[in-house]
């Protein structure tokens, strides 16, 4: 079946209905890793997963409404961190495309790149609202001791967000990955075939 | 039914009824005049002060605390961390437990939380008195695609369904022997099947809910009307402009008299 451009732009109804489901799953991932006490936050599942369905430009817009939602409902500070999910989304996205994520291994490949554009990406954020700080108490003890040790402020920062970030994005895409791969075909292929459901007509 | 997500809270001032766009603007000014345009402590603190007193007439204030939570404790970590270790320190200013904080980094402190602070202010004037399906209508209003508009309102909708079945999954996967108590490693392993059943069952219902949109004519093209039609009120013109009128005046002093 050949594929739509990865850039596409035309958003069929499915892929409309999928954007807010991706947010809720994201929701619901930060909700058990919080019951179950994990030491993580996994809350860029469903962003993972509808870029592995439709691309990056969906990864991206579904990653940016996800914390404008956010925003809106829990945490208006999660507004700026908007274009790290929409990082997040996009770099999933065009892996995904470029080489498919068929295995455990490609998925714990596809998480490091991801954690390094998230920390890329939220560094100068950090820097500008935080100082460099990033809230996690494991990455600002380490910040604190790096800057405390002469260390320039950007690459504190910059290891503390990602100290954080790389654990929780390869737990992230490992979780995305092992859902992906258990979702039902004719699903898949209603993401990234033609529209499907639209040639009804 | 679970209710839509929101931090709105029903009250009756004219910073309720003013027009989202308006509130966008004040974020936006907010934001650029002392981050960019003039930045200077003092400017931030009149921001604050500013939102304080619309949050306040808005009857709104008390709700603003919860919001800023978390910030807070980054912020009393952000006074320690920088007070004690920011590069630039020189002078030491007080000592606490035979700790040297230096006032350069305190101050520096300073700026971060005035910074931090504006924009959740500024920010908590909108969620706080704007509902947001009126924030996405008057978004299509200006333009916004009307199907973007509606996958902004059909996830506040879509995510207190979901979130509502956690419950009760926990107690299925519980009730077949499931393990959500114990080592780091248990727990992590607890995950897939709590999460699992949540995310199959919404990505399967987008099918049923794509057809269903497609069968009442989400596609059909043609002009989009509204249910419900707001009042333009005076004051959103005036607040507008006198926005518009501050950030002109900001820019014509920062390149005049600094």
């Amino acid at each position: 079946m050949n594929k739509k451009s990865m850039w596409s732009f035309s958003f069929s109804t499915p892929v409309l209905v999928l954007i807010p489901v991706a947010v809720g799953i994201n929701y619901v991932g930060k909700l058990f890793a919080q019951v179950l006490r994990l030491p993580l936050w996994l809350d860029s599942i469903g962003t993972v997963i509808a870029s592995m369905l439709s691309g990056p430009i969906v990864g991206a817009i579904s990653g940016a409404i996800n914390n404008i939602i956010y925003g809106l409902t829990m945490d208006p500070i999660s507004f700026v961190y908007a274009l790290t999910s929409a990082a997040i989304g996009l770099t999933v996205g065009i892996m995904a495309y470029r080489g498919r994520i068929n295995n455990l291994w490609r998925a714990v490949v596809v998480g490091l790149v991801v954690a390094l554009v998230a920390a890329v990406v939220s560094t100068p954020l950090n820097v500008i609202f935080w100082g460099g700080q990033t809230g996690n108490v494991w990455g600002d003890a380490l910040y604190a001791y790096l800057i405390a040790h002469g260390v320039p402020v950007w690459l504190s920062s910059f290891l503390d967000e990602l100290v954080v970030d790389l654990p929780d994005k390869v737990a992230t895409v490992i979780i995305a990955f092992l859902i992906f791969v258990s979702l039902p075909k004719r699903l898949v292929q209603m993401y990234e075939g033609e529209e499907a459901l639209e040639k009804l007509d | 039914m679970a209710r839509a997500l929101s931090l709105y809270v029903e009250a009756d001032t004219f910073v309720q009824k003013l027009d989202p766009m308006v509130k966008l603007l004040y974020i936006l000014i907010a934001i650029l005049i002392p981050f960019v345009i003039l930045p200077f402590r003092w400017v931030g603190a009149v921001f604050i002060l500013l939102s304080c007193v619309l949050l306040l007439y808005a009857k709104v204030f008390p709700r603003v605390l919860p919001l800023l939570g978390f910030s807070f404790l980054i912020l009393i970590s952000i006074v320690i961390i920088q007070g004690l270790f920011m590069p630039g320190n020189k002078t030491p200013a007080v000592e606490i437990f035979g700790l040297t904080f230096y006032k350069e980094g305190l101050l520096y402190a300073l700026t971060l939380c005035i910074r931090v602070l504006d924009v959740l202010l500024a920010f908590a004037l909108l969620v706080l008195t704007t509902r947001p399906s009126d924030l996405i209508q008057s978004l299509v209003k200006r333009g916004l695609s009307p199907r973007f508009g509606y996958v902004l309102s059909s996830a506040l909708q879509v995510i207190p369904q979901m979130m509502s079945q956690v419950d009760s999954i926990m107690d299925a996967q519980r009730s077949r022997g499931l393990e959500t108590e114990g080592s780091l490693w248990v727990r992590l392993k607890a995950f897939i099947p709590l999460i699992g059943p949540v995310v199959m069952s919404s990505l399967l219902e987008t099918r049923e809910r794509a057809m269903a949109l497609e069968v009442r004519g989400f596609s059909a093209s043609g002009k989009k009307t509204f249910l419900y039609e707001r009042e333009p009120l005076v004051l959103d013109k005036i607040l507008q402009w006198a926005l518009i009128a501050s950030l002109v005046i900001s820019l014509v002093a920062r390149f005049t008299v600094l």
